[in-house]
């Protein structure tokens, strides 16, 4: 009889030892799952947040937070984050929003978001630790565990660039520049104007002034659009729109969301009644962009299915239906950023969206913004102007 | 409404040579399939030296290269005469019409002549019966195709070209056609009527047609609601300052059958149900859903688009 060889003791030695080991293997994660089940219903773990991490805790979590945040925004192309709108728009929308737990240049956070666990950081520091792609992941997807909250409308990743173009410039802005990005510098002359002039509505009427100005003009950088060229209708449609979220903005939707009906329908009368200020836009250079706009907004594209866009939005309020909004004298940057968003189907819920976006689909970037420079240096009419 | 859409009803002259045609080939094929049974038949039964008859190079030859060579020839020759020529020829005294067939609707025009304004409609043409039309077809976007089964056979609407079919109704009715050829979408709710009048009707109704929308407005507030809505952004009424060229010319919108290219009935009710509800009536058709118009809005403007007749 041969002797075995060695190669075949081995092989047979070994199964039965992989049985055994996986066996134990087996047993130990089930005790594992079973102490870490008596751990929890125990209660023995603390939740508060008041006691802090265990030591060295808190750094193996920002190790992952942070690995997390690198893989996961891999691939972000960044735009342009030097226009100064885009800048203010995210500073308007970091007052309203952000500051209270993060703070602000000159106003720091309260002391109960100090005693959050993990503390919400001043941004000023840590901003420049990340990069805007990253930035750009942050603000839309927020933090697990953690109080901060993922962008409230998702579809609207031009938002959260606004408010990644304000963070990255945040570090450089000391408390005076602030006030005056984020609107707050009106505060102090608002109240007693705004009562007078918006009635019950004024502590609503302050935050709506801090970006779109006390009399709906916004500003002259084209930051925000112009509420004083609008119907009481079209207004009130459209924050009515927001609180139901058939139009979505991470920036408007939570300042809607604190208006009950009434103070809608009274703000929408208030801007209305503002006097459109012919703000000066500065004209532009671009006269063959004028050219196309002017030909679009008055004899349109038959052969591509393009309308003339004065047939719904008239100059003349009186032959407009209300729930058109006016385009004359709005900000060129806003109508065209509204286009691009009817184009790509993100604004569509209402069913004076719908109209528009069926429209919106057949319009190519350039005639986009050619024709909201045309617009933009039209002349305003009030509404009730009969002139 | 009656309507014909039968290939095998024939109204016009072209589609009765058609329906000839159509039961030559029917007969014959009967024809050749029982002589072929038959043959079959014979194998089985008659015995030897029929099996050997029917085997043999020469009944093959002739009955299997020769027979259907003819039949096949002359068939084609015939239908070419029969239809091919009538495409082809044009001639000066036919009346012309011109139909341009766009997603999802046809473009009706009736050439200025003289004195006498173009008119222009749409989903519908209206022709005298017993004189020979002359229609102009052609197309903005993709290829139609151009088909009153009761009156004509179908050619295609090609864009960048203009091909023309010439048809004569024998009889007055009216006869539905339809788009023959996938142009996408809501293809299958492209249809139009052809009505067929008696002469002395057919020119009242294109003096009707050629003329202005009345003024003022039976509907003031109809008419209202259709300019600050924007209608007149797509659409045309003449006599009015509504100029759009993209959707159909409505300046008689009240008097056509149907609505829609021959998908809804032609009621005021039905013009609010299609102004509001068009995306789910019609799928993916150009025109918006005009959700903001309220109930009454949406009844004045019927009842104004209604007294264009």
């Amino acid at each position: 009889m041969p002797r075995p060889s060695l190669s075949n003791v081995r092989r047979k030695a070994f199964w039965p030892l992989a049985k055994a080991g996986a066996t134990w293997f087996v047993i130990f994660f089930a005790l594992l799952a079973a102490g870490g089940f008596m751990f929890a219903w125990s209660g023995l773990y603390s939740v508060a947040a008041s006691r802090g991490h265990w030591p060295g805790f808190s750094l193996i979590l920002e190790f992952g937070m942070r690995s997390s945040v690198r893989t996961h925004s891999l691939g972000i192309d960044v735009p342009d984050l030097d226009d100064p709108a885009l800048i203010d728009r995210g500073a308007g929308h970091f007052q309203g929003g952000c500051a209270h737990c993060h703070g602000a240049p000159g106003r720091p956070s309260s002391p109960i978001v100090h005693a959050m666990l993990p503390e919400p950081p001043d941004l000023g520091a840590t901003v420049p630790t990340w990069k805007a792609h990253e930035l750009f992941w942050i603000v839309k997807n927020g933090f697990k565990y953690t109080g901060m909250p993922a962008w409230a409308a998702q579809e609207r990743d031009d938002e959260v660039w606004a408010i990644v173009a304000f963070l990255m410039r945040l570090p450089q802005v000391d408390a005076s520049q602030y006030l005056e990005m984020a609107g707050i510098e009106l505060r102090d002359a608002i109240p007693v104007r705004a009562l007078a002039q918006g009635g019950p509505v004024g502590t609503a009427l302050a935050a709506c002034s801090r970006c779109h100005g006390l009399d709906g003009g916004a500003r002259a950088n084209g930051a925000f659009p112009r509420l004083d060229i609008q119907s009481a209708d079209y207004l009130a449609t459209q924050l009515e729109a927001y609180v139901s979220g058939k139009r979505q903005s991470g920036i408007m939707q939570p300042v809607a969301a604190e208006l009950d009906a009434t103070d809608m329908r009274r703000l929408a009368d208030y801007f209305a009644a503002q006097r459109p200020t012919g703000i000066s836009v500065p004209a532009t250079s671009q006269d063959s962009a004028l050219e196309l706009g002017r030909t679009l907004a008055t004899a349109g594209m038959p052969g591509l299915g393009l309308p003339p866009c004065l047939s719904c939005h008239a100059v003349d309020p009186d032959s407009r239906s209300p729930l058109y909004p006016a385009l004359a004298g709005q900000y060129a940057s806003f109508t065209a950023q509204q286009l691009a968003l009817f184009k790509l189907g993100k604004r569509r819920g209402t069913p004076a969206s719908q109209i528009m976006s069926v429209i919106a689909q057949r319009l190519t970037q350039e005639q986009i913004n050619a024709v909201s420079i045309y617009f933009a240096e039209l002349p305003v009419r009030p509404v009730g102007d009969a002139n | 409404m009656e309507t014909q859409h039968s290939v095998l009803h024939p109204g016009g002259t072209d589609a009765e040579t058609i329906a000839i045609l159509s039961w030559i080939m029917f007969g014959g094929a009967t024809a050749i399939f029982f002589g072929v049974a038959g043959l079959t038949l014979l194998a089985y039964v008659g015995g030897e030296t029929m099996r050997r008859r029917i085997a043999s190079g020469k009944f093959i030859f002739w009955g299997g290269v020769i027979f259907p060579l003819v039949t096949v020839t002359a068939l084609l020759v015939y239908g070419l005469m029969l239809t091919g020529a009538r495409v082809i020829a044009s001639s000066g005294t036919a009346l012309r019409i011109q139909v341009s067939g766009e997603q999802w609707w046809w473009r009706v025009r009736y050439p200025a002549s003289g004195e006498a304004a173009e008119a222009v409609t749409a989903n519908e043409m209206r022709i005298p019966v017993g004189r020979e039309v002359e229609i102009e077809l052609s197309s903005p976007d993709v290829i139609h195709s151009f088909w009153v089964p009761s009156l004509a056979g179908k050619v295609d609407m090609i864009p960048g070209m203009v091909n023309r079919i010439r048809l004569r109704a024998a009889r007055p009715g009216v006869y539905r056609g339809q788009c023959a050829e996938y142009c996408g979408g809501p293809h299958a709710m492209m249809a139009f009527y052809v009505v067929a009048l008696e002469p002395a009707q057919y020119e009242d109704w294109l003096d009707r047609q050629r003329q202005p929308a009345a003024s003022p407005p039976l509907q003031k507030a109809g008419e209202g609601v259709f300019f600050s809505s924007g209608c007149n952004a797509c659409h045309t009424i003449r006599g009015t300052r509504a100029t759009g060229m993209i959707g159909p010319d409505l300046t008689h919108v009240g008097g056509r059958l149907s609505l829609a290219a021959a998908t809804l009935p032609n009621t005021a009710d039905a013009f609010s149900h299609w102004i509001r509800d068009n995306q789910f009536i019609k799928p993916n058709n150009r025109m918006p859903p005009f959700g903001i118009l309220s109930n009454g809005e949406l009844a004045a403007l019927g009842a104004y688009l209604e007294s264009l007749q």
